[in-house]
Parts: structure tokens; sequence; C-alpha cells
């Protein structure tokens, strides 16, 4: 019985862990598309990416994964999933990728504590890399920002209307794409 | 500090010392092999450094398979799989690398191909993507510098893409690194300095970068003490013995800490100029260390300042005056160094042009060595210290 109930805890708290990384996926791939959509700096940073390219982000070894896509001058939220990826960003294991998508360990952070591996070309990493710290920037609270960015980002009252307006299009965004 | 976390790995035997290279047929043995394919290069082969690895053979039970000297400046895909070609066809049984950071990365090459039963090397891009069982494989250094011997990752170039892909798993390690002076006494003082400097820039951005962890910072440590003491020396007395083995000693505890702590915007710079301008990689580490201190002080003073320490800087109060003394231990090594040999203080004296700055500093932000470096560096900033080093 005890055996049972150690087992169920268990089973219970991986199950957690792997809802709130699809979720976070999810709000991930879709702030993706609306920072793309919205934010200039994001529209300047994904400018030089090879038309089509794919980037699957996800956790080690049985997902979730979510996947995105450069088309014409914006990314594309293809959803949950690996969608044949051109370069994978992804976390060794749950509890990683729930340190990271909940604020508690930054991006810089998880790379210096080997918490993530990289498949493919290393560049395009970094690109984006820089391109995830800009969603961070419009998805994260300033609180978190500011414990895991190496350098907190300054957002000028333009740049939080935006955030405003990304923030007020994601829940019905993620209450439509988590439906389907 | 102690980090929240942190992984170290390092499973290289090592022999270091007068002689070492003898032990290689032995040494072999007990990885189980007793026909070796050896690559190398025409520098290699030019300066007489086979000398000692055949001479090593001549009173063993075993002979080399094959020799492959023609390894190219910038290793590519074609070679690797030539080689991994000649290795199956020559029924060897082991790989050992003599030479530079290319030739052990080519051999590095050629094991994944290899051991992973493939041709296509661009499978195994990026990090942790081998899972095989690799061929038993020693590494001889002719430099004292990339630390190739004792590090995780490859950089071959795929010249079908025209792009260098960059491979990094703990298989990779060769199984034996041997350290011998004699494979090191012949090195011109340039190259010596180029690489010694190669050395103090592995250590010192292991030793302040975000990777940072006890068991690496100590082999960072024991690296820079033995470069402030024998690098200068090395130079100005190629045959002196003890600083060649002091020298290739701080190499291998170099690329111990940097193959777990990594590298900072120091090497994502160099890498740049070297990709844009054909700067060498030491040259170009030589040049912009002290600037990417310099860039990180307010970031991390006491990490500086205990650098400055080994550097051989009087002790101050003031943290970051001590750290910006350390800086200035580095300018004064590098301005010896160029006195000694000409080593290059600025990228014009390098041969890059102003114009190429821009190219440089674009291609940097995108090098993974950034992840690691304490302060943040945007393209404006890069410029910025590309200029202030030009």
């Amino acid at each position: 019985m005890t055996m049972d109930l150690k087992a169920m805890k268990l089973k219970a708290a991986t199950g957690l862990k792997r809802t709130t990384s699809h979720i976070s996926l999810l709000a991930l791939g879709i702030t993706f598309e609306l920072t793309s959509r919205y934010v200039p700096e994001m529209q300047q940073e994904i400018a030089d990416w090879e038309e089509g390219r794919r980037v699957t982000i996800g956790v080690l070894p049985n997902g979730p994964y979510m996947t995105i896509q450069k088309n014409g001058d914006r990314i594309d939220y293809l959803g949950i999933g690996k969608h044949e990826p051109h370069l994978s960003i992804l976390f060794k294991n749950l509890d990683s990728a729930v340190m990271i998508f909940t604020g508690m360990l930054g991006a810089p952070a998880a790379v210096a504590e080997n918490r993530v591996c990289i498949h493919g070309d290393n560049a395009k990493a970094m690109e984006v890399t820089r391109a995830m710290a800009i969603v961070q920037t419009y998805l994260f609270p300033g609180l978190i920002l500011n414990k895991t960015f190496k350098r907190p980002p300054k957002l000028t009252s333009s740049q939080l209307a935006t955030k405003a307006k990304i923030m007020g299009l994601l829940t019905p965004m993620l209450v439509a794409k988590g439906m389907k | 500090m102690l980090p929240k976390y942190y992984e170290f790995s390092c499973p290289v035997k090592i022999l270091s010392g007068r002689k070492a290279v003898a032990n290689l047929p032995h040494e072999l043995s007990q990885l189980g092999a007793s026909k070796p394919l050896v690559i190398t290069d025409k520098g290699v082969v030019a300066a007489k450094l086979m000398g000692p690895v055949e001479a090593a053979f001549a009173d063993a039970e075993m002979s080399i398979g094959y020799l492959f000297e023609d390894t190219p400046v910038d290793s590519s895909n074609h070679v690797v799989n030539q080689v991994a070609k000649l290795y199956r066809d020559k029924g060897c049984d082991a790989l050992v690398a003599v030479g530079g950071g290319s030739v052990l990365d080519t051999a590095k090459g050629v094991n994944i191909v290899l051991s992973e039963q493939t041709d296509d090397l661009l499978k195994f891009q990026g990090v942790d993507r081998i899972t095989a069982t690799m061929q038993p494989f020693i590494a001889i250094p002719t430099t004292a510098g990339t630390g190739s011997e004792v590090t995780a990752a490859a950089v071959i170039k795929n010249v079908d893409l025209g792009a260098k892909m960059a491979m990094v798993s703990t298989r990779l390690y060769p199984h034996v690194a041997i350290v011998d002076p004699a494979m090191m006494i012949t090195m011109p003082p340039r190259i010596t300095a180029a690489t010694g400097m190669d050395a103090l820039t592995h250590a010192c951005e292991a030793y302040y970068g975000l990777q940072k962890n006890p068991v690496s910072d100590a082999f960072a440590a024991a690296a820079i003490k033995l470069i402030h003491q024998y690098l200068a020396e090395a130079v100005e007395h190629g045959d002196h013995e003890d600083a060649r083995v002091g020298m290739a000693n701080a190499a291998l505890l170099a690329g111990i800490a940097f193959s777990n702590s990594m590298v900072g915007m120091v090497h994502a710079l160099a890498h740049s100029a070297g990709a844009t301008a054909h700067v060498p990689h030491g040259v170009a580490n030589a040049i912009l260390l002290p600037y990417g201190m310099e860039y990180n002080v307010a970031k991390v003073p006491d990490s500086l300042a205990e650098i400055a320490g080994m550097l051989g800087v009087t002790p101050q109060l003031d943290k970051t005056e001590m750290a910006r003394k350390g800086v200035e231990a580095v300018r004064s090594l590098t301005a010896t160094l160029n006195a000694l040999c000409g080593l290059p203080l600025k990228l014009s004296d390098a041969g890059v042009k102003a114009e190429q700055l821009e190219s440089i500093a674009k291609l940097s932000i995108n090098d993974g060595s950034l992840t690691y470096n304490p302060e943040e560096m945007d393209y404006q900033e890069a410029l910025a210290v590309l200029k202030q080093a030009f």
C-alpha cells in the first residue's frame, strides 16, 4: 500500500512537471509568433534567419517538444511535437525544464549548469537563444528577468505597452491553440 | 562562491615528461591494440618529430599500421572520411594523433566516423550526440596551447557546406595523452608564444567564466601559475626542457579547465578574427585577452583579482584595483613576448583591416563561447572592444 502511494505520488509529480513544461512550451511558441509580429528587435533578430528554419525546443527523453518555423518576416508556431527540426534545443530532463520555464533559472545559467543539449549548428543556436531572450522579456515579469538575465532589460514605455498587448493576446491564443 | 550545480569530467590518462613517448606501445597494448594508424601532418614530419614515435616501436611487439601525414591546416570531413577508410582497409585497431589542434581534431573526427559507423559527421554536430564505444585513441601534442589532448570537443570543416562543424561529447576524450618535451623542443619562438597565450586565455576565461567550478578552478589556477613561470623562458630558450615541460603541462591543465568551464568573449572574438582575417588563434587570443579581462572587471572583480595574484601582482586592498593590475600583468607579458619574438600586440599588426572589424563583431555574437562570458556583449559592444584592440 505504501509503495503504491509512493508510486502514485511520483507519477503525479512527473505528470505535473510534464504539464508545466507543456503549457510553458505552448506559451513560448505563441510568444515567439507574437513577438515576431509586434516587436521590432525580434523582427531585426530573425531577419537573417534562412527561410524555413525549424527549431524544436523540448525536454529529453520523452518530451514534450514544440517547434517554430521562420516564414517570411515572421515566426510561426507549428505546434507541440518535433516537426523535422534543423536545430533542437533540448533540456536534459523535466526538472531542468521546469526550473527554466518557471524562471528559477536563466538561460545562461542553464547552459553553464550543462542542463541543455544543442543538436545542430551552434551559431544558429546562438541566434535562437537571443531571440528566446526577447521572448522571455515579453513573457516574464520584471522580477524574474532581473534574476535570470546577465543584463536585465529596461523596457521603454512603448515596449511596456507592447508587452501588455502581447500578454493580452497570449491568454486567448493559449486557450485556442491548447485545445487543438 | 560555489556554483549551485556543476559537472566535471576528465577520463584521460596523462603521461608527462622525458621519454614519455617511449611508453606509446605499452599504452596501446593496455588498450588492447597492436596496429595503430598514426595521424600527423607535413610540418611534424619536416620537424623530424616522428623520430621519437617511430623509435618507440623499435623494440615493441607491434608496429605502426599506417602513417597518414597529409592532415591539412583546417581539418575537413573529406580528410576524416579518407583516414577512416585507410583505417578499415589497413586493418588498424587504434588511433594515434601526433601534432597540433588540427591533427588531434582530425583524429577525433575519424574516431566518430569509425565508432558510429557513419560517413556523415553532420549528424553528430552539437552536444552529446555520440553514443558509440570509441576506438582506442592516444594523443601526442606537438604544441603547448590548444589542450586538445584533454578536451571533449572537435571542430571539423564541412567543405560541402563551407561551414565548420563543432562536436562536443565526453566520448571524444582521448584515452591517453602523452606530453613529451622532445615533441615540442623545435617549436619556433613565435609559435611557442602564441600557443602559450592561447593556453593562458583558456585558463583565464575558464577561471572567471560563468561555468567555473572548484575543480576546474584548481586546474586553471595551476595552469596560470605555470605560464607565469615558464612562458617567456620557453620562448627565449626553446631548448630549456623544464620550461617546455612546464608549458606543456600548463596547456594540458588549461585544456582540462576549459573543457569543463568553457571560454568566453575573448575566444568568441578570436574565432571570428580567425575566420574573417585569418589571424592565428593564439595570436588573436594574445591580443584580445587583456581587453576581454578589462571588459569583465566590473562583473567578476574577485575572480580577476585572484588571477592577478597568480600572475605575480602584489595584493591590493581593493579587488577591482587588483583585477585591473592583473590586466596590466597580461599586457606586460605580451609586451615581453613582443620584444622576444615579435608577437603582435594589436589586431592591425596581425593583418586585420579596419573594414573587417564589423564582420568580426557580427560573427562573434553568434559564437557559442559568448554564452559563458560573465558580462553580456552585443554587436556594438563587440565592435567597440575590437576597435580598442585594433
